[in-house]
């Protein structure tokens, strides 16, 4: 009796204009879900065109600035030792106040144990020398410009009351950061501050064509639980975030549109429950239980909208890409391929489902303890 | 016969059909003040008006990778009726985890353009080495304080470095998501040399100036082929910035209306007003089946009143007219309800940080036009359903 009143339902006027509801709520969700994987797609292409070679930092654990960083100098030696490594540079950088005309100003020193080599990695241009001694340091181009440092200049900088005098004996130009920090050898570090044997960073850079996972999975087992590894250049993860930012409005966007088909479903239902009151009073006469007109309900709802939603992922992807086709008649430089993933268009079917059944649950609750006479609703 | 007293459909069905109504008119309105919120946001990015010029690179496919010549900036600042030239270089970088654009600017430059109002702090200075201010949206996304020392990396380059937060603003656009330092850390995170920018901003007086004088400058410095890689000695009032003359092709780079700008990198995706409004009134169309099956079961609920008034005499159209009538009111309200809910919903999804795209949040502001259009088509829905019911 079960399946022949379902039959009957199904077979009633409203079951065509109501999967066609259901679906064409499904297609507005799997169109606008095909286009972000597009672009999304896309993004993550132009990701790879980018030369992702950025250095690794090793940092200690709870610093979130370099100059608050201390990590152990002899790790930088540890590290050159691997194969994997092209190179490890330990790095102190300072706070220093410098005297200048215009009063005090705070500058930074990068302290290194070779000024020369650090340089040139950066494919500086230098006007002067690089430091001989201790007593020597490098400046900046932009530093040097914004208080008036020559080559020949001799500066006093200090820190926390311990001061030095250094001889500037080279203007260079790198294009980083370091344009604006004194260039000074590491035993200056120790001078200014008294620590010795702790550095703010070891930068790494890998070999060329080492596989990077690996190679860092080396790196991670000689260091201390207390530091570290930081990638700098994080081009995968910013491209991540701005696709994360685009699919975290589509998936609030999506829970209304989940809250039309619900309201879709109740209406679903009650016209089902108005239109074919008869058939269930039918039933009911005929000796029914009243859990058979609920579980008739929820049967029916589920096979309208399992069917609305499959016909909905189709029509929205479909639909997406012809759409994407015909637009690109007229605007060539357009180049859409909308797509979608198969575990979403099971997700958008589990979702519309469960959404229906929930529209329709009121609706057919209130029939089963609704009277013959009465009419629900 | 007269029936507008006559009250025969049930009240707790007309308030089922109000909330069947609205949830429709508040997915169109949701996607019509994101999406155009989004296009409004965009255009706005780098300033708003005909007084507002972008030099910008032709080649470049957004507006954050191309590159052009800083010196441009002197050369069109010098210009009678040029009231403002900034040079900006724009990074991409990640800090604390998270994504964010820098802007590298020349403060006394970028304030004839942009009023940012320090709600902590004060403003840079082009001799900041090594501090930023940060706009109020990403200070509180970022949890970052006056103060507080932070290590900034590039994304485009393997370039990193601590910056030290010297105040946060606000200015009501999209640079709020935005940290601003010096010009050179904006190139040296950019990748790019100091004769390099990744745009110009130009604020003109337009009734002595037009985008065509602006145009002739860089045509005119594009032909005079200064030697390539010299530096200029004469004095100039920032000379932490290195300034070199570079020789550029006139072909490659563009002038053109800020707002303008920004829209011609939409439009060549296709990204248009029209096109989103389009967009939208799909979305309504294709949720406006609920509305219609909506009215239709009302109209069936209540087929025994209906059926007990035309034995009375009234006939088809005339109920019709008058069911018309009841509802139309309700089918109103149900409009501006999903109006109103879109709007909330927007707002607060927007405050928990869910309303970005490319790391700016987008503005939500309702729209005439498409407040018009969800009434409208809700109204003419629902009078379409009415008039062409079936009733016995």
């Amino acid at each position: 009796m079960y399946s022949l009143a379902l039959k009957s339902l199904l077979r009633t006027g409203g079951t065509a204009s109501s999967i066609v509801a259901i679906a064409l709520l499904v297609a507005i969700l799997s169109s606008a879900q095909s286009i972000t994987n597009h672009i999304n797609f896309q993004t993550e292409m132009l990701e790879k065109l980018v030369y992702a070679g950025g250095p690794y930092l090793i940092l200690s654990g709870n610093s979130t600035s370099i100059t608050d960083s201390r990590v152990d100098a002899g790790l930088a030696s540890k590290l050159s030792g691997l194969s994997c490594v092209r190179w490890a540079v330990p790095q102190r950088v300072i706070e220093a106040e410098l005297e200048t005309s215009a009063g005090s100003r705070t500058i930074n020193i990068r302290c290194l144990d070779d000024v020369r080599g650090f340089l040139e990695r950066m494919g500086s241009y230098i006007n002067g020398t690089t430091p001989e001694s201790w007593v020597e340091a490098d400046v900046g181009e932009v530093l040097a410009r914004a208080y008036n440092v020559n080559r020949g200049d001799e500066l006093e900088l200090g820190v926390g009351g311990k001061h030095v005098k250094l001889k500037i004996v080279g203007v260079f130009r790198s294009q980083t950061n370091s344009d604006a920090e004194l260039l000074a050898s590491m035993e200056i570090a120790y001078m200014l501050t008294g620590e010795n044997g702790t550095v703010s960073l070891v930068e790494i850079v890998l070999q060329q064509g080492v596989d990077s996972r690996e190679a860092l999975s080396q790196i991670a087992q000689l260091l201390p639980e207390n530091v570290r590894l930081v990638q700098t250049q994080q081009l995968k993860e910013f491209t991540q975030q701005m696709n994360m930012q685009t699919l975290a409005f589509l998936n609030v966007w999506s829970f209304v549109v989940y809250a039309v088909v619900a309201a879709a479903s109740y209406i679903i239902s009650t016209r089902l429950l108005t239109e074919s009151s008869y058939e269930f009073s039918m039933l009911r006469a005929l000796g029914a239980e009243k859990r058979l007109t609920l579980t008739l309900v929820l049967a029916y709802t589920l096979t309208v909208s399992l069917i609305g939603s499959v016909l909905g992922v189709a029509l929205g992807t479909a639909g997406s890409q012809t759409a994407s086709t015909m637009l690109r008649w007229f605007l060539p430089s357009v180049d859409l391929a909308p797509f979608i993933e198969l575990w979403q268009a099971f997700q958008t079917i589990t979702l519309t489902v469960a959404s229906s059944i929930l529209g329709c649950t009121y609706p057919a609750l209130r029939f089963t303890h609704a009277r013959c006479v009465e009419q629900p609703l | 016969m007269r029936l507008t007293g006559f009250r025969y459909l049930r009240r707790q069905r007309v308030a089922a059909l109000v909330v069947i109504t609205a949830f429709p008119s508040m997915l169109f309105s949701m996607t019509a003040f994101s999406l155009l919120g989004f296009y409004r946001g965009f255009s706005a990015y780098l300033g708003e008006g005909e007084d507002i010029m972008v030099i910008y690179d032709r080649n470049s496919r957004t507006p954050y990778t191309g590159l052009v010549p800083v010196y441009l900036a002197d050369r069109i600042r010098a210009v009678s009726g040029v009231l403002a030239s900034s040079a900006e270089a724009i990074a991409p970088c990640t800090l604390k985890g998270e994504s964010v654009f820098l802007r590298g600017i020349v403060p006394e430059d970028f304030s004839k353009l942009n009023k940012l109002t320090m709600m902590e702090g004060e403003m840079i200075r082009l001799e900041d080495l090594n501090f930023m201010v940060v706009g109020r949206n990403v200070a509180e996304r970022l949890g970052l304080n006056l103060n507080d020392k932070v290590l900034v990396s590039s994304v485009l380059t393997g370039r990193y470095l601590d910056l030290q937060v010297k105040g946060v603003f606000v200015s009501h656009s999209p640079i709020d998501d935005e940290i601003v330092a010096p010009i050179y850390v904006g190139q040296w995170l950019r990748g790019a040399d100091y004769a390099h920018a990744t745009i110009i901003r130009v604020k003109i007086d337009a009734k002595t100036v037009s985008r065509s004088d602006v145009l002739r400058v860089v045509e005119e410095e594009a032909s005079g082929q200064p030697p390539p890689g010299r530096e200029e000695e004469e004095p100039t009032e920032e000379p932490i910035i290195p300034r070199i003359v570079i020789r550029f092709r006139a072909e490659d780079i563009g002038v053109e209306e800020a707002a303008s700008f920004m829209r011609s990198y939409m439009d060549r995706y296709g990204v248009t007003r029209e096109s989103l409004m389009t967009l939208s009134l799909a979305v309504f169309f294709f949720s406006s089946v609920s509305i219609a099956l909506g009215y239709k079961v009302i109209i069936a609920q209540h087929r025994g009143e209906v059926d007990v008034l035309r034995c009375l005499g009234a006939s088809k159209r005339f109920m019709k007219v008058d069911l018309l009538a009841k509802l139309l009111p309700w089918s109103i309200l149900a409009s501006f309800t999903g109006t109103a809910m879109a709007l909330a919903t927007l707002t607060v999804i927007q405050s928990c940080g869910y309303l970005r795209v490319l790391s700016h949040t987008v503005p939500v502001q309702p729209d005439l036009l498409a407040i018009a259009l969800n009434l409208g088509f809700i109204i003419l829905l629902s009078a379409l359903t009415i008039l062409k019911s079936e009733l016995r």
